[in-house]
């Protein structure tokens, strides 16, 4: 890649910073969903073991 | 068909739907994405007109369409829940909801980045960017009601109430730059007759615009299967689903 493309014709300072807020916005999303389904699983799977233990 | 319509719907069929969907959606996201990014960056030329800063719509114009998406989803959803009682409806809407509210945070700090070199200003006031705003305020509203009241159905049916008053934002978002005068441009790609936009610009559009569709699937999906454990948590399926 040359300078020219990093550049943006004299828009980098706008356009970079778009892409990178939309990899983290990106990352973000699949950070909080995979943190909200580890959550909902462990809570899950202490419901089971509550059932479970109590003979249900 | 109703006996169908409700078996489609029930917990078990979503989860295992979803978890099914998932790597799909996510392998060919990353392809959408790759091809995208690399064609609008690289490949296409600059604007004209707007020289370079053009490319900041390959994510501002995919997340602008995608939170009115999301948003008319999670309404569809919720009145689907309310109307025929299908309670799955109430955990697509609350698993849509943050991911439309982060498209639309995207859509607006890109639009006020491409702003400011364009229109000499970071925010206006105009028509299409205030709805927009709106919008990310409807967001936060209905997540934020979800989880005010101590009993789940109360907040999932108040939040479906207010996702569906606040569909009416999704059409004046829409038709803001043609019903009133408006900094904004008018629409290149949505239009009933041809593109006002070179293909060489187009094609990346697009395909970028398909990998945030197949990257909010998938995100949704892994979001849908938590909801749905939460929601579920005491059925007799889940605790194989768990024990597995």
């Amino acid at each position: 890649m040359n300078g020219g493309f990093w550049a943006m014709g004299g828009y980098a300072q706008y356009v970079w910073p778009c892409f990178a807020l939309a990899a983290v916005i990106f990352a973000w999303n699949v950070w909080s969903a995979r943190r909200y389904h580890a959550a909902a699983r462990t809570r899950a799977a202490r419901a089971v073991g509550v059932a479970d233990s109590e003979g249900t | 068909m109703w006996k169908w319509f409700y078996k489609l719907a029930s917990p078990p069929f979503v989860y295992d739907t979803a978890a099914a969907l998932l790597p799909w959606f996510a392998a060919s996201a990353a392809v959408a994405l790759g091809y995208g990014l690399v064609g609008g960056l690289v490949f296409a030329p600059p604007d004209y007109q707007q020289g370079d800063a053009f490319r900041i719509i390959y994510v501002h114009v995919p997340s602008a369409w995608m939170s009115e998406f999301s948003y008319s989803l999670m309404a569809v959803a919720g009145a689907i829940a309310l109307i025929w009682r299908i309670k799955i409806g109430h955990a697509v809407a609350a698993a849509t909801a943050p991911i439309g509210a982060s498209f639309t945070v995207l859509a607006l700090v890109t639009g006020s980045m491409w702003g400011r070199p364009m229109w000499g200003t970071y925010w206006a006031w105009d028509p299409r960017l205030t709805s927009e705003l709106i919008l990310l305020f409807l967001y936060f509203g209905v997540m934020s009601l979800r989880t005010a009241f101590e009993e789940g159905p109360r907040g999932d049916r108040a939040a479906a109430l207010l996702s569906i008053v606040g569909v009416i934002n999704i059409p004046i978002i829409h038709f803001s730059v043609v019903w009133w005068n408006s900094l904004h441009q008018a629409a290149s790609v949505a239009k009933f007759g041809k593109p006002t936009i070179a293909l060489s610009m187009l094609w990346p559009l697009l395909s970028m615009f398909v990998g945030f569709m197949l990257f909010f699937g998938a995100v949704l999906c892994l979001r849908l299967q938590a909801e749905i454990l939460n929601r579920e948590r005491q059925s007799a399926w889940v605790r194989n689903a768990v024990k597995s």
